[in-house]
């Protein structure tokens, strides 16, 4: 069962898509060729922002709204933060663009990426109808994740306090000298 | 409810608790080798539940007869497989950490969080042991990898250690992206992230080219972990840079836990794929063999000499399963035990020969080779400690060494056909190569002259702390049990698969 161009412009849902995906490319597109570091985050949020709504707009409420409030929220403000306290000069900077030298393999080895990809997941996938249901409950998943999940879940807690302590100890500024 | 078999989990519980304690301890002392010396006995601690569970399966009273116990429907496994891991890594903590107090002591840095980090790490390769499925395995793998990023930066103010810790980083998040990738393909093609069911699901998915695309990244971004040849370009700057305790825990902790990743997953979860990752695997371990080989023929500073040995190494251990795989030649049971039996070697003697070269490095200020020449002359312990090392890394008998390769000999010729004679000869070939630059390193040691502007009276003037001489002196130890009565290595390596075999796969 192919679908023709003409019935896949019918379905409201992919109109929905194209919409979503513009931006979503755009801001990508923008975070990568900026060249200020700043400008380059709030191109990111674009970004992030449009895949959020596309986890929305999927029916997956609970990982939209982790990456708006996981990544909008404080990722980026991390980043922010980040270039504000390594007093990292601010504007414009020529260094952000890489040489014209490694610009050519480092563009073709993106697209050859892409077309891999792009082919495989056509190949796989295009065929495939999607059977609706129903969006997951956040109850489910918070169940799961204190019961099936329980050993990943708390190792990830002491993954992200070794992040902050070892964040701390290196980001701290001191004659060499430990405490 | 949720009820867990709380002594199977004991001894991630321990160490948790530990990794915690040490947090607690660093705040309250200003003795900081306290807080190295609760880490010492908490994985010393977390080391007995390991020996209960390997023989609660042969004991009446058990609460469990069960050889491996299940939890969470399959997704995290204690077998004699992942108990047989967890005891290397506790092993390489427990050595990491005593290289470590004799270390910071010397230096100005932060010490208790160094502890509190290292511990971390430890904890993950335990978890990782276990894990069978990808979530768990890939938050595992992240809680060896996250600390150790930290680790090998360190030495704040040192610009190569930056740089060893910054390139380790951003190679080691790629990697972490590529793996991320591969699973979410995976995922998205089988709709489950277990280890035993992507292995029944997949084979009907085994034509699709988008599953092969799925595996291929995935064996990549664990080649990198593995620091395998064409992923390897961190290693040598890394292994330089980074503090030396540190860099003896990414040889065998860190790129251990890459290898249980790539080991388990490819057993356990890709049997469909084993035409995919089978040839891979081949072409990477006969590259890592090479070229690490090769290359540490022209290295003059040690540390980078190990690198590039640890890269061959990490070849030698590959050899077997890729043979086997690739040749399609089934049962991958004797490969796997070949592949585990090296590890356990590598690990012992790999540790002893950075152990040694601490002690030297400490005392002759340098870990260029030049700058080591004749240390017999003045250190003959720690010379022949060096020797013992060295040579079991070459694969000399009667140490440890000998029985790791004839181990992977035994495996890829027993294949019976071109993939794995090939590699085999390839293997051969390099065991000669490796002999020439480790014997190169004895050569300075033993017969050369002691280079002017190397003071022997100071070089000599401190003993040798006794953490560290505890740490070497284990790993002597080791190498010489195994090397003599290797037996004793083979059967870690069939326990560890025969209970494997019970899982039914």
């Amino acid at each position: 069962m192919t679908v023709s161009i003409a019935d896949w412009f019918k379905e409201t849902a992919n109109w929905v898509f194209i919409l979503l995906a513009i931006p979503t490319l755009l801001g990508a597109w923008r975070t990568v060729t900026s060249n200020n570091i700043v400008r380059s985050v709030l191109y990111l949020v674009v970004s992030l922002g449009g895949a959020a709504a596309m986890f929305l707009s999927l029916g997956a409420a609970f990982v939209g709204w982790t990456v708006v409030l996981v990544y909008i929220g404080a990722v980026i403000i991390l980043f922010l933060i980040g270039i504000m306290i390594t007093r990292a000069p601010l504007g414009m900077k020529a260094e952000l663009s890489h040489a014209s030298n490694v610009r050519m393999p480092a563009a073709l080895l993106s697209l050859s990426m892409f077309v891999l990809v792009a082919w495989g997941l056509i190949d796989a996938f295009s065929n495939t109808a999607i059977e609706p249901f129903e969006p997951t409950p956040t109850s489910d998943i918070a169940n799961l994740i204190f019961s099936r999940f329980v050993v990943p879940f708390e190792v990830v807690s002491i993954v992200l306090l070794a992040a902050l302590i070892g964040g701390i100890a290196l980001a701290r500024r001191d004659d060499g000298g430990g405490a | 409810m949720l009820t867990l078999d709380y002594h199977a989990l004991l001894p991630e519980l321990i160490v948790a608790g530990t990794v915690l304690v040490t947090l607690v301890v660093d705040i309250v002392t200003r003795r900081k080798h306290l807080v190295a010396i609760i880490g010492v006995l908490g994985l010393f601690a977390a080391a007995v539940p390991i020996l209960t569970l390997s023989f609660c399966g042969s004991l009446d009273f058990c609460s469990s007869t069960e050889a491996s116990r299940v939890m969470f429907g399959g997704a995290y496994v204690i077998d004699g497989y992942a108990l047989v891991l967890k005891g290397v890594f506790i092993f390489a903590g427990f050595v990491a950490l005593l290289l470590s107090i004799g270390y910071l002591e010397s230096d100005r840095y932060y010490e208790g969080e160094y502890y509190f980090l290292l511990v971390a790490s430890v904890l993950g390769g335990m978890a990782m042991a276990s894990s069978r499925d990808f979530v768990s395995m890939i938050v595992a793998l992240e809680l060896v990898s996250g600390p150790a990023f930290m680790l090998a930066g360190w030495r704040k103010g040192d610009a190569r250690s930056n740089e060893a810790s910054l390139k380790f980083f951003i190679t080691g998040v790629i990697a972490l992206a590529l793996t991320l990738f591969g699973v979410s393909l995976l995922y998205g093609l089988t709709g489950t992230q277990q280890f035993d069911q992507i292995a029944v699901l997949s084979e009907t998915v085994a034509d699709v080219p988008l599953f092969t695309l799925a595996v291929i990244f995935i064996v990549l971004g664990f080649g990198f972990k593995v620091s395998a040849v064409p992923f390897h370009f961190w290693t040598p700057d890394t292994y330089q840079g980074a503090p030396p305790p540190v860099t003896a825990w990414l040889s065998v902790g860190s790129k251990g836990a890459g290898f249980v990743a790539l080991l388990t997953v490819c057993y356990l979860a890709l049997p469909a794929a084993t035409d995919v990752w089978g040839p891979l695997i081949w072409i990477v371990a006969a590259l890592s063999m090479t070229v690490g080989n090769v290359v540490a023929l022209k290295q003059t500073n040690v540390m980078r000499l190990l690198g590039y040995s640890s890269i061959a190494q990490a070849g030698f251990m590959l050899a077997p399963f890729g043979a086997v795989a690739a040749s399609g030649a089934g049962d991958l049971a004797r490969p796997f035990q070949a592949t585990i039996t090296y590890f356990v070697i590598y690990a012992v003697m790999n540790l002893g020969a950075f152990g040694t070269a601490i002690i030297i490095g400490q005392r002759v200020g340098s870990y260029e080779l030049e700058d080591w020449g004749g240390l017999s002359k003045y250190a003959t312990g720690v010379a022949l400690s060096l020797a013992v090392f060295f040579m079991s890394l070459a694969g000399v008998p009667p140490l440890a060494g000998w029985f790791a390769k004839f181990a992977m000999f035994r495996a890829t010729i027993g294949v019976g056909n071109w993939w794995g004679y090939s590699i085999a000869i390839v293997a051969a070939v390099n065991a000669v190569i490796a002999f020439v630059y480790y014997a190169k390193v004895m050569k300075s040691a033993f017969f050369d002259d002691v280079p002017e502007g190397i003071d022997v009276d100071v070089a000599m003037s401190d003993a040798i702390p006794a953490p560290i001489g505890l740490a070497v002196g284990l790993a002597v130890v080791g190498v010489f049990l195994f090397g003599v009565l290797p037996g004793l290595a083979a059967n870690v390596g069939n326990f560890s698969t025969d209970l494997l075999g019970t899982l039914g796969l």
